[in-house]
């Protein structure tokens, strides 16, 4: 049964043990969108990481009784667990660069005293118009409005600085 | 005096409200549980301000609106929120007003529970 708080301890916990041992790692798709203030809805957390090999994952797994559960045939790699259902493991994301390129351009996002690499909205942007579904589709234009919303927001907030300096 | 005309209920904008909205005046009034007789008697008087109001204002020399204040913040935050909605979406050709609405109040939250909120709603049951 789902816990009645959602994103609660465990899943805090597990990005907290990622952050804490340096795992090279980025939230992407609608939950990175989410994170920087748009309003979608977004059944899972997508995480992009540099090396899924890293020791430093099953440790972090393993410290909120999790597993990783590798590739197998057609069914891509995930982790199970209660503390880790919400995480999807992203191996590609189409439209972009590899992972070292999207990873400089990151925004860093703090997130329950800690800070976690998120994949800006532009690239965010740029990766659905690659994928082009239907869901993808519509989407695209709130993206597009949030982000000029938010670039008018920090705008505003420069121009502030700016006269009270 | 001046400072006893000013703040006067206007019907044409009440009804101009009521059209935006839909609605008429007898189904705005049905609704408030207002009387047409009780509506139309405010809207006859030369101000809706309480008399000792008026004389405060008088002997201060200012306009009512100037000592009237909003206690409600959340009121006032929305309203200058909403102001900014306006003036990010009128600036942006085709820009969705309410996306750029949702997305002030949403950065006006921690990041955490903005994710939280994304994720709550597509767990919610479909209720069709």
């Amino acid at each position: 049964m789902r816990k009645n708080l959602i994103f609660a301890k465990g899943e805090i916990r597990f990005l907290r043990e990622l952050a804490r041992t340096k795992v090279d790692f980025m939230i992407v798709g609608l939950s990175a969108a989410a994170l920087q203030g748009a309003p979608v809805v977004t059944q899972d957390v997508d995480l992009w990481f540099r090396d899924l090999d890293d020791p430093r994952i099953r440790k972090a797994l393993r410290k909120v009784g999790a597993v990783f559960v590798p590739p197998m045939e057609d069914d891509p790699p995930v982790f199970a667990g209660n503390a880790v259902e919400l995480f999807d493991i992203v191996t590609h994301m189409h439209g972009l660069g590899s992972f070292e390129e999207e990873r400089r351009h990151a925004v860093r996002i703090p997130l329950g005293g800690f800070r976690l690499a998120v994949l800006p909205l532009e690239r965010i942007i740029a990766s659905k118009r690659t994928l082009g579904r239907p869901k993808d589709k519509l989407v695209l234009p709130v993206l597009a409005d949030v982000q000029r919303t938010v670039k008018a927001r920090s705008a505003k907030k420069r121009s502030f600085t700016a006269g009270a300096a | 005096m001046w400072y006893n005309e000013l703040v006067r209920i206007s019907v044409e904008r009440i009804k101009s409200l009521c059209r935006q909205r839909g609605n008429t005046l007898t189904g705005l009034l049905a609704a408030a549980d207002v009387s047409r007789n009780a509506f139309y008697s405010l809207a006859r008087r030369g101000t809706v301000l309480p008399r000792s109001l008026v004389a405060v204002c008088a002997q201060l020399g200012v306009r009512p609106g100037e000592v009237l204040t909003d206690d409600d913040r959340e009121t006032e935050a929305m309203r200058s929120l909403l102001a900014e909605a306006d003036a990010i979406a009128g600036r942006g050709k085709g820009m969705d007003r309410e996306n750029v609405r949702h997305t002030l109040l949403l950065l006006r939250e921690k990041p955490i529970d903005r994710l939280r909120r994304a994720l709550v709603r597509a767990q919610k049951p479909d209720l069709r």
